[in-house]
């Protein structure tokens, strides 16, 4: 991908992120003061309720009006306002980015999510995954388009393999948004237990290709691995078209299944369509964001 | 087992390995990176792994494709099945010539050989073995191969140079017109009638042999003189010597040129038996046995009862006439020459030569066409320039037969007896004009004629003689009524050959040998019989040729039936066609080969 393209897809996800952002009101924070309500008492200005003096308590949020006509002193007590903390982990596989819509897509929806955070004043940290390799991005470097040179250096072992997530330093009640494809073998339930430890709320973004869900394939084909580059003759005949695409749908149906016993919002976006359109259509209603 | 009608069709089955061809260089158009790999391995993984050819293995269309080959390839050979109880006729005419022995071996091998051929697809076979000479029995006849291959290789061919059509003529007669007719030789033909084919075994052999014999006199000694010729293109040595009861001589050596002739020659062995020139033997061994016996015509006694006139005539008709002697006794003559008296116009008994002796004043020539009337003494011979002066006539009898005609008069004519109880039949050659006014005795046809009539005479006469004959070679021999004649053949070593080596009756042996025939206790005829066809001896012209070929499609018709599933056939081929259109065919919906969307 070109720094323009880039650019335009920043554009784009900055068009998107004005009109939606991520579901972080939905979610009782606690933690560095912020714009978001917390959950428990803090110095905000909105009052939550009363309760005995402790000794220990702030002197200044005495009721000295309560103890002029009762005597006891009473505590006044105010809503907490807190800093949401998200965790973005960028999947940083060629897959991701080996056709160009789909890279663009990634791209947009990584603008998005970091630029939702952002615009909310959220405390987010991004991880960018390539098999075993990982690295945390600077959230600078995402104006300045720069990420995309780093997670495509990054080295890996073996890229085919699935993401090691166990390496991330992850924040405890985060919400942790995952931006994958999720088209790697493996079992999502260990991945899902593990992002959604320390209380943390997971919401997954999985962009595809038409051309991977319904592909027209017919005959004989050299296909190409994108993350090793290597070649694997096949002859696709109409009966192994249609175990590959039940084999797809079944693939994305067990990761649909466990995000909905971790409770964890799911989402695929499409990766030809209209930012916007597919973002409403399959993120609004997956519960992955929220329209502002 | 079917069997194809049109076995070009199976070239039809050249279409599976362009089917594969295809197939595999399809698999080689379409290069697609794909990010779903896993999940395809994951379905698909027999299929991804292994050999190439194990990949094309879960391939519907190309098993389709495949199927649709072999049924066209089927339909296209037009498979036939046989029909029971077809019969294929088959007649072989066999070479009957000589020169067959030497190729008999392999005439039977390839015959065994070409059977199968041409019993072609009929359930039976049947099989008449005939030799191309005319009025032989058959060799073999049925339908055993088996016993048709005994019967070739116990029969010999001993005949000279035969033409075999009406041999074919017969043969085709046996099959009628769906039989096949083969014709077995070593000499290929330009054209074999009656719709034979043609099988030649032979090749060009080298060969020497002897081709004839002759006799002579030299100095009272007996010699042979034996011609012996090459008959091949290169020069070639051989040996021989003279073999008898009395000994055997010394291998001599010769070399012959390419085709030449050269002359042995040696005085005959005097009271010796089983006399033979022999040559180093070569493949074809008839002509390499010259047997011989000292040649012995009969004698002819010949009595002379003319005047002084005419004993000029006398003396050189018995200097002339082979084994003549003259005798004193009218009645033990075999042959009188006389003049007829007019004054004693009674003729002698017996075989005779009659003058005219006119002593009177010569008359005028005659005039007139000089007419010959057809007669064996007369045929050839050219009476024109004879010129005969008129004198006195010899009595005629309405039973005479004239030969010579000069204008209404007769000028010879010959008398005949009939036989009687005590005498034999005799026959008068009769002059009707004095040869001593005449120019006869200066007239070959005259002197002709008297050697003719005297030789009639002689082959009538019974009475022993030697003689060495040809193989084969007609014998014309006098005998009395009674007792029969018995014959006694023996062959080249002297042993007694089988009554089947005898050849026909009244030739000689097809075998070389030596012949006696007896009447009682005389030997009528003492006999060596030899080989000297030169035409059987000559393999120049031998050489190998086949003509049998594969049964034709109207045989092929006669004895099978067509494949009664053949619209089967047809229908599972489209239904092989459509179902790989099918899968084959590109959708509607996206091309056949999916790039990604940009």
């Amino acid at each position: 991908m070109t720094l323009e393209t880039l650019q335009i897809a920043h554009a784009t996800a900055l068009a998107a992120a004005g009109r939606l952002r991520l579901p972080l009101r939905s979610k009782v924070w606690r933690g560095q003061a912020g714009e978001f309500s917390g959950g428990g008492t803090g110095s905000s200005l909105d009052f939550q309720d009363h309760r005995g003096y402790v000794p220990g308590d702030d002197p200044r949020h005495i009721n000295w009006q309560a103890y002029a006509r009762t005597g006891q002193y009473t505590m006044k007590l105010f809503r907490e306002e807190v800093r949401p903390v998200v965790d973005l982990i960028l999947d940083a596989s060629e897959s991701m980015f080996f056709d160009p819509v789909k890279a663009r897509r990634s791209a947009e929806l990584f603008y998005l999510i970091s630029e939702s955070c952002q615009s909310v004043g959220a405390s987010i940290t991004i991880h960018a995954l390539r098999g075993d390799a990982s690295v945390t991005l600077d959230p600078a470097a995402i104006r300045t388009h720069r990420w995309l040179e780093t997670i495509r250096a990054l080295p890996a072992a073996d890229p085919a393999q699935a993401p090691d997530f166990s390496r991330l330093p992850l924040r405890a009640n985060a919400i942790r948004v995952l931006l994958s494809d999720l088209l790697f073998a493996g079992d999502p339930d260990p991945i899902l237990k593990f992002l959604g430890q320390r209380q943390g709320t997971v919401v997954i973004f999985s962009p595809f290709l038409e051309t991977e869900a319904h592909p027209k394939w017919a005959g004989n084909y050299e296909f190409i691995d994108p993350e090793r580059s290597t070649r694997h003759p096949h002859r696709i005949e109409p009966a192994t078209l249609k175990r590959y695409l039940e084999a797809y749908v079944n693939h994305f149906s067990l990761w649909k299944q466990h995000c909905r016993r971790h409770q964890t919002a799911f989402t695929r976006i499409p990766a030809e369509e209209d930012l916007s359109t597919a973002l409403f259509r399959e993120a609004v209603p997956a519960g992955a964001l929220e329209g502002g | 087992m079917p069997v194809f009608a049109n076995p070009l069709g199976l070239l039809a089955l050249l279409g599976i390995p362009a089917v594969l061809a295809i197939h595999f260089l399809q698999r080689k158009a379409v290069e697609l990176p794909v990010s779903t790999l896993f999940l395809l391995e994951r379905t698909q993984r027999d299929a991804a792994s292994g050999r190439r050819f194990d990949r094309l293995i879960p391939s519907i269309p190309l098993w389709m494709q495949l199927l649709a080959v072999l049924l066209l390839a089927w339909f296209l050979a037009e498979p036939r099945y046989q029909k029971s109880g077809s019969v294929q006729r088959v007649a072989v005419v066999v070479d009957s010539s000589a020169s067959m022995q030497v190729f008999k071996t392999e005439a039977v091998a390839r015959l065994t050989q070409a059977i199968p051929g041409l019993q072609g697809e009929a359930e039976q076979l049947e099989i008449t073995l005939l030799e191309s000479a005319p009025r032989r029995p058959r060799i073999y006849a049925g339908s055993s191969v088996v016993e048709m291959i005994a019967a070739l290789t116990a029969w010999q061919p001993r005949e000279g140079l035969v033409d075999p059509t009406s041999a074919l003529r017969l043969a085709r007669s046996l099959v009628s017109r769906e039989g096949t007719v083969v014709y077995l030789t070593d000499t290929p033909q330009d054209a074999v009638p009656f719709d034979a084919k043609l099988l030649a075994v032979g090749e060009a052999i080298e060969n020497v042999g002897f081709t004839g014999v002759s006799f002579s006199n030299v100095e009272g000694t007996l010699v042979w003189r034996a011609m012996v010729r090459n008959y091949s293109d290169k020069p070639a040595s051989r040996s021989w010597s003279l073999q008898s009861s009395a000994g055997n001589t010394e291998p001599r050596p010769v070399t012959i040129e390419p085709g030449g002739l050269i002359t042995i020659q040696a005085a005959f062995p005097k009271n010796a038996k089983n006399v033979r020139a022999v040559l180093t033997a070569d493949r074809f061994t008839l002509d390499d046995t010259l047997p011989m016996v000292a040649p012995a015509p009969k004698p002819l006694k010949l009595f002379t009862a003319t005047s002084q006139a005419f004993g000029d005539l006398s003396a050189k008709l018995l200097r002339a006439l082979d084994s003549a002697e003259p005798s004193q006794d009218a009645a033990s003559a075999d042959l009188s020459l006389v003049t007829y008296d007019p004054l004693d116009p009674q003729l002698p008994p017996g075989n005779s030569v009659v003058f005219v002796e006119d002593s009177t004043q010569s008359g005028a020539y005659l005039k007139g066409g000089i007419v010959a009337e057809p007669h064996p003494l007369m045929d050839g011979l050219n009476w024109q320039s004879l010129l005969v002066r008129e004198t006195l006539e010899l009595q005629r009898l309405p039973s005479d037969e004239v030969l010579l005609w000069q204008a209404k008069r007769p000028l010879i004519f010959l008398r005949r007896t009939a036989a009687t109880e005590t005498a034999p039949p005799t026959q008068q050659l009769c002059f009707n004009f004095d040869l001593r006014l005449s120019n006869a005795a200066n007239q070959p046809a005259f002197i002709v004629c008297l050697h003719r009539f005297a030789e009639s005479i002689r082959e009538a006469k019974v009475a022993p003689q030697s003689l060495n004959l040809e193989t084969g070679q007609p014998i014309e021999i006098a005998t009395a009524p009674q007792p029969p004649v018995k014959s006694e053949a023996l062959d080249l070593s002297g042993k007694p050959m089988n009554s089947a080596d005898f050849g026909q009756s009244g030739a000689a042996p097809l075998t070389p040998g030596f012949l006696t025939l007896r009447q009682g206790e005389a030997a009528l005829l003492t006999s060596a019989v030899y080989f000297a066809d030169t035409r059987e001896a000559d393999f120049s012209a031998c050489s190998t040729t086949d003509t049998l070929g594969t049964a034709s499609a109207a045989v092929l018709e006669r004895h099978t039936q067509p494949d009664p599933w053949w619209r089967v056939w047809i229908l599972l081929l489209l239904a092989f066609l459509l179902v790989a259109w099918k899968y084959t065919a590109p959708s509607d919906a996206a091309p056949r080969a999916m790039e990604p969307t940009r």
